[in-house]
């Protein structure tokens, strides 16, 4: 028995409004954990990101570490280089100097080079010669200079000069 | 006044009041914290970015500081490394001499960090000139050698006899390397 003319209606829990409103916190809801997601993978990169930063760090800083010791000990070796090559110019200079500084007419027959003097052994035509070409030039030179002689075959002298420079006084001096 | 609230609107109003309040809540309790630590994290990455490239640009003026070392001690830095033979010293200044001798060296206490040791030399030279060339060859030779006092020079004959020192020295070796 009908009590109605018309179909009923079909009813849902979903109406019109109820899927506004769940379309629109769907949306809202999508939006926040979206944005939570990408928040959350962000830090994760910065951390690995900061991670890695510091290992490039360590290892630049070892890096640096290594170059300096290496800078030092090259610094180290050209300095002690520089120092020898000078030693051996210089030593060069005072023997060509003191050759030098030997008169055509005197003989050398023997020279000890010292660091702190000089003995020379050699003949000389007679005391003059030797006393103001050979001397003279060794006693601006030297502190203490001390010579003797004795008569070679020819008349000539032989002569052994020994000289030698005061540490202490040159000191003294410059003090 | 009345309010007439149908079925429907109620659960309306509560699922309405429920998603707005979690809304709240996920934001305020979660979002904006993560947002915050997001921000300090960034701040802190610029820094050390920053940092990084402070270390790099310094890193890389020391390498070209080392370089141009490098380049400039060409010489010393392998005269250092190389061991003294007197087999090839002979060879190599054999020519500013008549004859010449090198004793087995003897190794002197280290000095500045450096291990010395300590040659005799004896030689003939024809004339003083002979022996300049040698110490000025001596300078660009494979090791670092210095002559030393005291010098003697003795005539014999047309020729000049000459004894004297010299100094070698090297790069200390790395005891700890050497003892595996």
């Amino acid at each position: 028995m009908k009590y109605s003319y018309i179909k009923p209606r079909h009813k849902t829990v979903f109406t019109k409004d109820i899927q506004l409103l769940l379309t629109f916190f769907s949306v809202t809801l999508f939006m926040l954990f979206s944005t939570y997601a990408f928040l959350l993978f962000r830090d994760y990169r910065f951390v690995e990101e900061v991670a890695d930063i510091n290992e490039q760090k360590s290892e630049l800083r070892a890096g640096i570490l290594k170059m300096s010791d290496e800078i030092a000990t090259i610094e180290k070796q050209s300095l002690l280089a520089e120092k020898v090559f000078t030693k051996n110019s210089v030593l060069r200079d005072s023997i060509a100097n003191l050759f030098d500084l030997v008169p055509s007419r005197i003989t050398l027959s023997e020279a000890k080079i010292m660091e702190d003097g000089l003995i020379l052994y050699g003949i000389t035509p007679n005391k003059d010669v030797y006393n103001f070409m050979l001397q003279a030039p060794l006693r601006s030179i030297f502190h203490r200079t001390y010579s003797s002689f004795y008569p070679d075959k020819n008349g000539w002298l032989r002569f052994v000069s020994t000289n030698y420079i005061d540490e202490e006084e040159e000191i003294g001096n410059e003090n | 006044m009345k309010i007439n609230l149908t079925r429907q609107n109620t659960y309306l109003l509560g699922v309405s009041l429920f998603l707005l309040i979690f809304v709240v809540v996920f934001s305020f309790s979660i979002l904006i914290p993560e947002g915050k630590s997001y921000r300090i994290k960034k701040a802190e990455l610029k820094k050390e970015s920053l940092e990084l490239k402070q270390l790099s640009d310094f890193s890389i003026e020391k390498e070209v500081i080392l370089q141009k070392l490098q380049g400039d001690n060409l010489h010393a830095i392998k005269a250092f490394d190389t061991e003294f033979n007197a087999e090839r010293f002979i060879k190599q200044h054999r020519s500013f001499f008549s004859s010449l001798s090198v004793s087995k060296s003897v190794e002197l206490e280290n000095e500045d960090g450096f291990s010395v040791y300590e040659v005799n030399t004896t030689s003939e030279i024809s004339s003083p000139k002979s022996f300049y060339n040698f110490l000025e060859a001596v300078n660009k030779s494979d090791w670092i050698i210095a002559v030393n006092l005291p010098i003697n020079f003795k005539r014999e004959g047309e020729m000049i006899s000459s004894s004297f020192t010299m100094r070698v020295y090297n790069n200390l070796k790395d005891t700890n390397s050497t003892k595996q």
